[in-house]
């Protein structure tokens, strides 16, 4: 009798699945899992564009191939090299979240205006005697700021969320034809604002000319000669990481974190408040314990993320060079598949970038689940 | 007499202004580029590859250019774009997408967080592990399916492959997991069905998860490039990025010119932004949890 009973519930259940998940089904077959499938075959197949191939089954060659291809194990290196900037973009991203989560507001509203408008007068002033000197660029960057912190008082941290928003909805084509124009070694903005510096501190140093230079950070490292490596220093990966940080730290990340920041129950904090905590001991162990589900799914989204990433920047600042260094895997497929036609040997390199992506998402999954349920 | 303000008072108040201080001192070096971008778009052409920002000559020409008002003056030949109608474009189809998205995500995500079904746990890794093939990959398959539906260079091609996404499931999936369990418990011993239960009491508690979903898909299919690349070759079809992208081939030293037309580009979502901002963070603060 019992057993009936879960087993007429179980049906109700599953009758109601399919209700809810039909829609999404049908799209998932139709435009996920059978191009999945279909390009799975390709990879085995010497698949090209062009007509006058014959199309035939190669079994294991284009793989064979791969192992012993060094540009793949090249910009597989230059791919998990670009992914090493993920953890500092999203810890940097809990922070402003953690510090723009309260609504940053004076209680009263005439007080708030009226510090405001001093905010405001202070920085006219300030800002059209630097003008008026014959020094408008620091004038117009001191204006925002000062324009920043009297929207800041007046509307609280909601401005300054608005504001760090805008780099990653802007990104796209065209900010990353910006940042082409800013890395430019002789007009670009980055080195001009470096050049100051350096004359500021009185240093005598050669500038990195960022795009056009294989050098990076751990080129100190004895890599192998086709890794192309011009020593240590800055060049177009840096520039692309920078970026790439410029456009992630205000980001969607930022968002999710103060959604679940914002979720957190205050009485958490009252007790730990009662119990003497420090606002970096409140920060430690109730923020970061609390939004570990957010953490943990920013972590998967990153891996699989980063390890695709790179196509856009690649396309549009360099065409993945200087010398292949800012060629990620991405750009290889599409280079393989689209420039070289070759879209059998494109979907293999695919397929084992998929097995990279999926066995370390294996890993974050186990990992993640078994620190979760420790924390709770 | 007037109490002196007490020490803690004192404490908090320069915290927040140290704060204040910092964030936006952030701002001002975030919207550098940004600055040098407006500044650009009011150069002239002479003046581009200076390393000033402030530009010695403020004119509006460049926007009266781009928005085929005046001729190029050194071709004498208006320029081949037409802004309103991209951006028309873009927000047409990252409208329909999100829609749609949103709609089938949040189904689909109560299907696999809130109803025990056998299989279940296996029907959400496959959807989880097709979120791993790169993006790549499944365009050529997929540009091979809309050919064969007829698709190809219309505005349904570009809306419903992107209708259904593993990316929106898995997100609100998580964000409905964390909404307590004994909330549809209670609906359910009063008698609640599931339709019931999704509408009245998941879906409200749900909104900020999905005014979230809503803004990454619009943003992201606003620039999205590759796929619109593709399956586009009418030019009164575009949307920005390709576009700005054609654009960039055909006036790529014009500096001044790209700048004034991504400025223009950029208006519409930032007002937008400014929008919707003000909705996410109203929902986001779900407040308790049960109570009494």
């Amino acid at each position: 009798m019992g057993m009936l009973w879960t087993g007429m519930r179980e049906r109700k259940h599953f009758k109601a699945a399919v209700g809810f998940l039909c829609l999404n089904i049908i799209g998932f077959l139709c435009f996920t899992l059978g191009p999945v499938l279909l390009s799975l075959y390709m990879s085995f197949t010497n698949w090209t564009l062009r007509r006058s191939v014959e199309l035939q089954w190669v079994g294991l060659r284009n793989y064979r191939e791969l192992l012993t291809d060094s540009n793949f194990w090249f910009f597989l290196y230059n791919t998990l090299y670009f992914m090493l900037a993920i953890p500092f973009t999203v810890c940097a991203s809990l922070l402003l979240a953690n510090m723009l989560v309260d609504s940053m507001q004076l209680k009263r509203r005439a007080l708030r205006v009226r510090i405001a408008s001093i905010i405001l007068a202070i920085g006219a002033l300030n800002c059209t005697f630097l003008f008026l000197v014959g020094r408008p660029d620091p004038a117009l960057i001191l204006a925002v700021i000062y324009a920043g912190a009297a929207a800041g008082v007046l509307w609280g941290s909601v401005s300054y969320r608005t504001m760090l928003y805008v780099p990653s909805f802007a990104s796209g084509v065209a900010t990353i034809i910006l940042w082409q124009q800013i890395f430019n070694p002789y007009h670009g903005m980055a080195n001009n604002i470096l050049g100051q510096v350096a004359q500021w501190l009185n240093l005598d140093v050669t500038l990195p000319t960022w795009l056009n230079s294989t050098k990076s950070l751990l080129g100190f490292l004895p890599l192998p000669e086709t890794f192309s490596s011009g020593g240590f220093g800055l060049g177009a990966r840096e520039a692309i990481m920078i970026m790439g940080f410029w456009m992630g730290i205000g980001g969607n990340n930022m968002i999710l974190y103060i959604a679940a920041i914002a979720n957190i129950p205050q009485d958490l904090y009252e007790a730990a408040e009662i119990d003497g905590a420090s606002g970096v001991g409140k920060f430690w162990h109730i923020t970061v314990p609390s939004v570990a589900p957010t953490t943990f799914f920013i972590a998967i989204m990153a891996t699989i993320g980063g390890l695709q990433g790179g196509f856009e920047f690649a396309r549009i600042m360099t065409q993945g060079g200087p010398a292949g260094t800012t060629t990620t895997l991405a750009y290889y497929i599409y280079t393989k598949g689209f420039v070289e036609q070759d879209l059998g040997y494109a979907a293999s390199v695919s397929w084992v970038l998929f097995a990279i992506v999926f066995s370390l998402t294996l890993v974050n999954w186990k990992y993640g689940n078994r620190k979760m349920e420790a924390a709770t | 007499m007037k109490k002196p303000p007490s020490k803690d008072l004192v404490r908090r108040g320069t915290g927040l202004s140290l704060k204040f201080l910092f964030v936006s001192v952030l701002c001002g070096i975030m919207f550098l580029p940004f600055i040098w971008m407006i500044c650009t778009a009011f150069k002239s052409s002479a003046e581009v590859e200076g390393a000033h920002f402030w530009p010695k000559l403020f004119s509006p020409d460049n926007i009266r250019i781009v928005l085929q008002m005046i001729p190029d003056p050194f071709t004498h030949e208006y320029v081949n774009l037409s802004l309103l109608r991209w951006i028309f474009n873009s927000f047409f189809v990252a409208s329909w997408v999100t829609a749609l998205q949103v709609f089938t995500s949040c189904m689909a995500a109560y299907a696999f967080s809130r109803i025990r079904w056998r299989g279940r746990d296996q029907v959400f890794l496959l959807y989880l592990a097709t979120m791993m093939i790169p993006a790549l990959v499944l365009t050529i398959p997929r540009f091979q399916i809309m050919v064969s539906l007829r698709l190809v260079n219309t505005y349904q091609g570009l809306i419903i492959p992107s209708a259904f996404s593993a990316f929106g499931t898995f997100m609100l999936r998580q964000f409905m997991l964390s909404i307590p369990q004994s909330y549809d418990e209670a609906a359910e011993i009063d008698g609640a069905g599931h339709l019931q239960i999704f509408l009245d009491v998941i879906m409200p508690l749900a909104r900020p998860g999905m005014i979230t979903l809503a803004i990454f898909t619009f943003l992201g299919n606003y620039r999205s490039l590759m796929w619109p690349l593709i399956m586009i070759k009418d030019a009164h079809l575009r949307t920005v990025p390709i576009g700005l992208l054609a654009f960039q081939g055909e006036y790529g030293t014009q500096v001044e010119l790209l700048m004034s037309a991504t400025l223009i580009c950029l208006i519409p979502l930032i007002m937008l932004f400014i929008i919707l901002q003000k909705q996410l963070v109203r929902g986001i603060n779900l407040s308790g949890g049960v109570k009494g």
